[in-house]
């Protein structure tokens, strides 16, 4: 990644080179991440490399890997784009979907329909439900958030609901779990622990449709998220429909987080971290930084899986451990370094 | 044509259980200069955000230029009214050029297209506000001054006719206080912007402002030229304190000073007071009375009483009493000899009852001896006694000379007045 003096961006006789050096930044980001998604390609159980493409398996293992790199560049991209809303929505570095029980809400709702559903209503309602859970979360965590403030809840007091619904949605998932038939809860408990084996052509199609409609509508609000950076009342004074641009930014970020957590269970970190490391390299500017995040995160989680699937072949580890195993220290090495440019801390 | 920019009309407003304007009516013409004053907690930040459309008034109508504020679309409501913050906090690393940026969210395009008219608003603001140099730095980094300059900036990129201010220059040191006064004096002067400036500064208000709006518990008490609000009387019994209001004979400005007269006044007093006090009903006064320089004394209280602890947490001199008992007679010795001591006799706002009444034949025995003796008034409500007696009495002191009071600041002007005579 570029190394870069930041006391050069700052200084304002080097405006122009700063601009020119932020421009190759991202030239640089866009060819580490094509190299990141080849050598992902590469890498997998039965091998490192190119698998012979004459051979039927070998074509049937390079399209299964193409098919992991396409779920793990949804899910990451939805759960980056995601946390860089909530993040900017609630003006709080801590903001992610599982803090504000949208992803438990999700999986709760992912949940149910697995043990409950069956046949296609698994496959394409999957998503449906989930993000219909995941928004009746997100209202009941408004609600009690809202309690005993005068309008409008503060971000600590929707932190705090959000944590404890949270808990509640995942001891509800853990009852469901503990009750169900052997095939279910093995069924849920692979969902759970996250994973990008690909699922049914009809949900990742509609998962690719409401992804990137949720990703459209975020970068549509973005400038207007910037306003809302300096508060509600702020951007109200600015001309902006503060409370309209925050319940529609959170209804898409809820959207984002839902259908990947549908599509691949829960995966942590990635909506929490990735949204950060791309705030401390570009800049908090959100018009630059969903489009980005969208494409680190997604990036990030395929290099994480194709590690998940290769590193103690042929067992597989859930590739949660590897986001948070492998990335945890390499971001706060970054963060540390480069906090000052996301955020005052 | 003049015409009104921002209209109040009988307008209410506050919160879900708390009512902070009651019924505030007034004007504000395009291309006043308008200085809203008033003590802490008045309202005048309500006002504001009234004004703004951020609060719905809960009775009545406030118009920017002639239309309801509530029925403006935002983004026009935008382009009429800008407003600066106390202080603008923003939790992420935004350099001075993305936030000024902010000023043109309303008229930023559905694709997130920035004009070149938006462009030139923004480079044209940061020139004038003298920001265009901090353009790339963090506004987290930057001093309160330069923060509050890169605000104005943002609001001033709105091209707003009107800007209200809201406490925005009161932390500011004296240069930089002067630099953005002087930058909203040219506006003003230059683009016949309406300035509506919240401030706590009353000398600079009245130096710089058309007109002046007092405010006072959620109430518009005065409005007017400078020399008409600026009313010594007016602004003593709002700011509850001795205020003085002179012409500096140089420039002709009015200047409101107050807390250097008290201390010279500690000084030179050496007045004792005897306040008869209960129930929590001598706090204040003890407090006002010390800082005003008495030598204060007080009792007969119960042990267990607020005023009691408070008497001892000032220091002041004090005569207990037993809780559940009557009051003896070493007690009541022990409070005429205070009483011998002092020039003035208090009496609070305390309930009488049969256990305290023998406080107020301490005041009768006061009077009798010559003291001034100052009582509450509205004794009536507060008589507990059985047949009215502490009516009965108090009717008499007041026949016998003893002078009533209403609020603790006529107290404070009465006893200055028995003090010189």
């Amino acid at each position: 990644m570029v190394m870069q003096d930041s006391e050069i961006c700052r200084d304002n006789s080097f405006t122009g080179r700063s601009s020119l050096k932020a421009g190759l930044r991202i030239v640089l980001f866009f060819a580490a991440l094509l190299l990141l998604l080849a050598l992902s390609m590469l890498l997998g159980p039965s091998g490192i490399g190119i698998p012979d493409l004459q051979s039927p398996s070998g074509s049937a293992i390079l399209s299964l890997r193409f098919s992991r790199l396409l779920m793990g560049m949804m899910t990451g991209a939805a759960l980056s784009a995601s946390g860089v809303v909530f993040q900017a929505l609630l003006r709080n570095p801590l903001a992610e979907p599982y803090v504000l029980g949208v992803s438990g809400g999700a999986g709760l709702g992912a949940t149910l329909s697995i043990l409950g559903g069956s046949g296609l209503f698994v496959t394409l309602g999957l998503p449906v439900v989930a993000f219909i859970a995941a928004v009746l979360t997100l209202m009941l965590v408004y609600l009690i958030a809202s309690q005993g403030s005068s309008g409008h809840p503060s971000v600590y007091s929707l932190i705090l609901s959000g944590v404890i619904v949270s808990s509640i949605c995942s001891s509800v998932i853990m009852f469901l779990v503990s009750t169900a038939s052997v095939e279910g809860m093995h069924n849920v408990i692979w969902w759970m622990l996250g994973s990008l084996q690909p699922v049914s052509s009809g949900q990742q199609l509609l998962s690719a449709a409401l992804i990137f409609g949720g990703l459209v509508g975020i970068w549509l609000l973005s400038p207007r998220l910037n306003a809302l950076a300096l508060g509600r009342e702020m951007a109200h004074y600015q001309g902006l429909h503060a409370d309209f641009v925050l319940v529609v930014g959170l209804l898409f970020a809820t959207l984002l987080a839902a259908t990947a957590v549908s599509l691949s269970g829960m995966i942590g970190f990635v909506g929490l971290i990735v949204p950060h490391v791309m705030r401390a390299f570009f800049g908090p500017d959100n018009r630059k930084l969903v489009p980005l995040a969208a494409l680190g995160g997604g990036t990030f989680l395929v290099v994480c899986d194709a590690l998940a699937r290769t590193l103690l072949a042929p067992i597989e580890i859930p590739v949660g451990v590897v986001t948070a195993l492998a990335g945890g220290p390499f971001f706060l090495i970054i963060l540390q370094r480069r906090m000052k440019q996301a955020w005052i801390a | 044509m003049e015409q009104a920019a921002l209209t109040f009309r009988e307008v209410s407003a506050g919160y879900k259980h708390r009512k902070v304007l009651d019924n505030v009516s007034f004007s504000v013409r395009e291309g006043e200069f308008v200085s809203l004053i008033g003590p802490n907690g008045c309202g005048k930040s309500t006002l504001l955000k009234t004004a703004a459309a951020l609060l719905k008034p809960l009775s009545g109508l406030v118009e920017l230029f002639g239309q309801d504020v509530h029925r403006i679309k935002p983004a026009l409501r935008a382009s009429l009214l800008g407003v600066v913050p106390q202080k603008i906090e923003s939790p992420m690393a935004f350099t001075v050029s993305q936030i000024v940026m902010n000023g043109r969210i309303s008229s930023i395009g559905r694709w997130g297209t920035i004009s070149s008219r938006d462009h030139d608003l923004v480079e044209r603001s940061m020139i004038y506000t003298d920001v265009l140099g901090l353009r790339e730095r963090y506004f987290t980094e930057l001093s309160g001054g330069e923060q509050q300059r890169v605000a104005l900036a943002m609001v001033l990129a709105q091209d707003p006719k009107i800007i209200m201010l809201d406490e925005s220059i009161s932390h500011l040191d004296i240069n930089h206080r002067q630099e953005v006064l002087q930058i909203l004096m040219n506006l003003n002067r230059e683009k016949q912007m309406t300035i509506l400036l919240v401030s706590h500064d009353l000398s600079l208000s009245a130096s710089i402002s058309d007109r002046l709006l007092l405010m006072d518990s959620g109430r518009l008490i005065k409005a007017g030229r400078p020399a008409e609000v600026l009313d010594p009387e007016i602004l003593s019994m709002v700011y509850k304190c001795d205020l003085r209001v002179q012409q500096d004979p140089y420039t002709g400005y009015l200047q409101v000073s107050g807390a250097v007269d008290s201390l010279n006044r500690r000084k030179q007093l050496n007045r004792n007071v005897h306040v008869i006090a209960g129930g929590g009903s001598g706090i204040e006064l003890y407090r006002r009375l010390l800082i005003e320089g008495y030598e204060v004394t007080t009792g007969v209280l119960n042990r267990l009483d607020s005023d009691a602890e408070a008497a001892r947490a000032l220091n002041i001199q004090v005569v207990l009493e037993q809780p559940f008992s009557p009051v003896g007679s070493d007690a009541i010795a022990e409070a005429l000899k205070m009483i011998d001591n002092a020039d003035t006799v208090i009496l609070s706002t305390v309930p009488i009852g049969s256990g305290n009444l023998v406080n107020l034949e301490l005041a009768s025995e006061a009077l009798k001896r010559g003291k001034t003796v100052l009582l509450a008034k509205g004794i009536a409500d507060r008589d507990y006694t059985e047949g009215k007696a502490a009516l009965q009495i108090v009717t008499k002191l007041m026949t016998d000379g003893a002078v009533g009071w209403q609020s603790i600041q006529e107290l404070m002007l009465q006893l200055h007045q028995h003090s010189h005579s």
